[in-house]
């Protein structure tokens, strides 16, 4: 058994964090909040230049090959600066599923230009049920000739607006189990009609309503094989789990530390605020809370570096993070008293990104029951 | 990072299995958490031996002490398959394995080493001790004990009083903290550690029961009892430092330990919420249940790596400063968890006596139910756990 990160994985975080502290300052956050697009290209091909897109690619398509493990590393990283954009539908929804499931043809005509920074890919999967769930999806795509024409509509699409492809999970049959029929179409989305309205969320990040009213997809823009979509959605949804979580374990982290400095700098009654009990267990909690976190992230995340992943380590992975954030949002904010209430201070980017991380590959319901199958009911 | 066992520790969990299956009323979920282990003594005893014989009982001392130098995963394992079977023995008296033979290898002369080590890899009653820590004006603040050890010839002699006291009514020998130079201009810097003969003339013990009336632990009187030199542990007035290592060892076996229990009460609780009727239609499938028996599993797996970390960090040669902290306060929280989720399932059964032929489980729920305050307050409140995290991991200024 070992706890320790490699020394290159160590340099890579180090070198991220610097990266960031100096392209992703807080304001750059708050500017993107507000800003039409949502990131900064510029930054975006910075990243594309580090390497960032392509990270654990092969090298036939510009990517660097490394382990699932460095991704979780960048994300946490990520997460700890909250950078705005496109990386996670693109990457750890679109460009990962492309590299198992793509044909030849998609992964040499898509990933390389993922890898440049030149391709934003997202994931239409989400109905008005409003879950991840296959008897959700209710989109349909009907067969003419060789193409499938995409009729309904999908919600809470991250990034919708500036990607250029959408992969759409639509149902092509019915079977003996909802899971049975969904196919995953790609939609081009310049070449289509498809209709893009924001859903404006309390996160500060983009989320839109999709609609697809005719639109027709050639016949050879469908992701893995016809009615066998959900096979892959399930795969999707269990990386992206655990990038997701990343994410958050990254915010957990910087939540934690900036509260611990407030403590320690904050005078009353002539004291620290961190040299009284109520406060100092507090931090105690968030710490223990931080901790599980990352230990259950990074079991999760070794299964999938050794090709062994497992679902329920990876639920419990989400669903640990998923409390876990929000409790620690909650408490720091108590933590700051009104400071941290105000426009000003960063804690309350992190509350307010709390709900659509929860909800991102899957609510605490969802993998609560994916743990408890796992015990046999 | 590798999170993977290797095959010495999945075959040693194998062995523990075929053991349990031998050795114990087969499937039957113990309840050892409301009495520690000391109502059945004999019994216990004997189980010690046989763990002795298979070499599991010290196996991760060297080999001259009657160990066989298993590393600190293994012994993890260990007790994390111990507490799962619920397999009795596995302390002598719970400080003579945890705390007072790896204290003596880190601290002990070496003829101390000699003499003690081995009785307590025997697994015999001469090899079990108790630990004389607290007493009534020194819980919390433990420094501020007052019994006294004044030197006299060759001997020391001591008076005052232990309260709360585990086992020592089983206990062969104890772990004594007392005080040597009442006048240190710092409390903690007058403390040792002796080695006490619980036969010695002078020595009185009497029970206190918990509230459920069970005798797990005492108070013990020390009245001019008269102890050689040879017994004081590692140098006079050093005993703080001592002090302090002994209780990282005693709370670094909590998380393997609660892990075991309640990874076995999760799978009792679940069979039993499969097999129970309620409304028409199996426990299992009412969403409450599913989403607390799923919470308890998540938090369980965070537990389990809090455990395995924490051993890989002191088999890495480091000395954890508060991941054993951390790791207590999360096996006690979870250990209360599991027993309230475990009391709303049985419902209305959960009240019933553990010992009675109505309890669900064997009375296991019941005893967590009853047992986790206790166990919630031995070895450190989580209160003095949380102040030495927010002090020594998150450098705050001293809270108290």
């Amino acid at each position: 058994m070992n706890f320790s990160f490699t020394e290159e994985q160590d340099m890579l975080r180090i070198s991220a964090r610097d990266f960031l502290a100096k392209e992703c300052p807080k304001a750059k956050v708050r500017e993107m909040a507000r800003d039409e697009r949502g990131y900064d290209p510029q930054m975006w091909r910075s990243m594309a230049e580090l390497g960032w897109m392509g990270l654990i690619f092969p090298e036939e398509y510009g990517g660097t090959n490394a382990s699932f493990m460095d991704l979780v590393i960048l994300m946490e990283e990520m997460g700890r600066n909250i950078v705005p954009g496109p990386f996670f539908s693109t990457i750890a929804l679109c460009a990962l599923p492309l590299l198992e499931y793509g044909s030849s043809g998609q992964k040499t005509k898509f990933l390389p230009q993922i890898v440049q920074g030149e391709g934003i890919w997202t994931f239409a999967l989400v109905e008005s049920s409003g879950k991840y769930e296959a008897s959700g999806i209710k989109l349909g795509a009907v067969l003419k000739g060789t193409n499938h024409v995409l009729q309904g509509y999908k919600l809470f699409v991250t990034d919708a607006h500036v990607a250029d492809h959408i992969v759409v999970a639509g149902r092509t049959g019915e079977g003996k189990r909802p899971e049975d029929g969904i196919t995953l179409f790609i939609v081009d989305v310049r070449a289509s009609n498809v209709k893009i309205e924001e859903i404006p969320t309390i996160g500060g990040d983009r989320q839109f309503k999709v609609s697809f009213d005719s639109v027709v997809v050639p016949g050879d823009d469908i992701l893995g094989k016809i009615g066998d979509g959900w096979a892959i959605v399930d795969l999707v949804l269990q990386r992206a789990a655990v990038l997701k979580c990343a994410e958050m374990s990254g915010a957990c982290q910087a939540v934690l530390d900036m509260t611990g400095s407030y403590a320690k700098e904050r005078i009353q009654f002539d004291r620290p605020i961190g040299s009284f009990q109520a406060i100092q267990h507090k931090l105690a909690d968030m710490l223990i809370d931080v901790e599980a976190v990352q230990y259950l992230l990074y079991q999760a995340a070794w299964g999938i570096s050794i090709g062994s992943p497992s679902p329920w380590q990876i639920s419990a992975a989400k669903a640990k993070a998923n409390e876990a954030y929000q409790r620690i949002c909650i408490e720091a904010i108590a933590a700051h008293g009104a400071i941290g209430y105000t426009m000003d201070h960063d804690v309350g980017l992190y509350y307010r990104r709390v709900k659509a991380a929860q909800f991102a590959a899957g609510d605490t319901d969802l993998h609560r029951e994916v743990v408890v199958t796992e015990l046999g009911l | 990072m590798d999170f993977r066992l290797g095959e010495k520790e999945l075959a040693l969990k194998e062995e523990i299995r075929k053991f349990a299956k031998a050795e114990l009323p087969p499937d039957l979920v113990r309840n050892t958490v409301i009495d520690g282990e000391f109502r059945d003594f004999d019994f216990e005893i004997s189980m010690s031996r046989k763990l002795a014989r298979r070499g599991w009982l010290v196996m991760s001392w060297p080999e001259k002490y009657g160990g066989r130098d298993a590393s600190l995963l293994e012994q993890t394992i260990y007790e994390m398959e111990i507490a799962y079977w619920g397999i009795p023995g596995a302390w002598m008296g719970i400080s003579g394995i945890q705390w007072v033979g790896p204290c003596l290898m880190m601290f002990g002369t070496e003829e101390q080493r000699g003499k003690y080590l081995p009785l307590i890899a025997s697994g015999e009653k001469d090899g079990v001790w108790c630990t004389g820590y607290s007493e009534p004006n020194a819980g919390s603040d433990f420094a501020n004990i007052r019994t006294r050890a004044v030197r006299d010839g060759d001997d020391y002699i001591i008076n005052g009083q232990k309260v709360w006291t585990s086992a020592a009514h089983r206990a062969r020998w104890c772990w004594l903290a007392v005080r040597t130079a009442p006048n240190a201009t710092k409390k903690h810097q007058g403390i040792s550690i002796f080695i006490v003969d619980m036969k010695s003339p002078g020595v009185t013990v009497n029970p206190i029961l918990n509230y459920y009336g069970r005798h797990h632990f005492n108070e013990v009187f020390f009245d001019n009892v008269r102890v050689p030199a040879s017994n004081l542990v590692g140098e006079e007035n050093r005993g703080w430092y001592y002090l302090m290592q002994s209780l990282a060892f005693e709370r670094r076996s909590i998380a393997p330990t609660t892990y075991g229990s309640l990874k076995r009460i999760l799978e009792e609780l679940a069979k039993y919420a499969g097999q129970t009727e309620y409304e028409g239609q199996p426990l299992s499938k009412n969403p409450v249940v599913r989403a607390k028996l799923a919470d308890l599993a998540i938090n369980l797996e965070a537990l389990k790596m809090f455990a395995f970390q924490l051993a890989w960090r002191i088999s890495q040669g480091q000395i954890p400063i508060y991941e054993s902290s951390r790791n207590k306060i999360m096996g006690d929280d979870l250990m209360k968890q599991g027993a309230i989720t475990g009391a709303e399932i049985l419902g209305i059964y959960s009240q019933v006596d553990p010992d009675s032929e109505w309890a669900k489980l064997n009375g296991a729920i019941q005893g967590a139910y009853l047992g986790f305050p206790g166990q919630a307050i031995a070895a450190g409140t989580a209160e003095i756990e949380k102040s030495i995290i927010g002090q020594f991991r998150l450098g705050l200024p001293k809270s108290y």
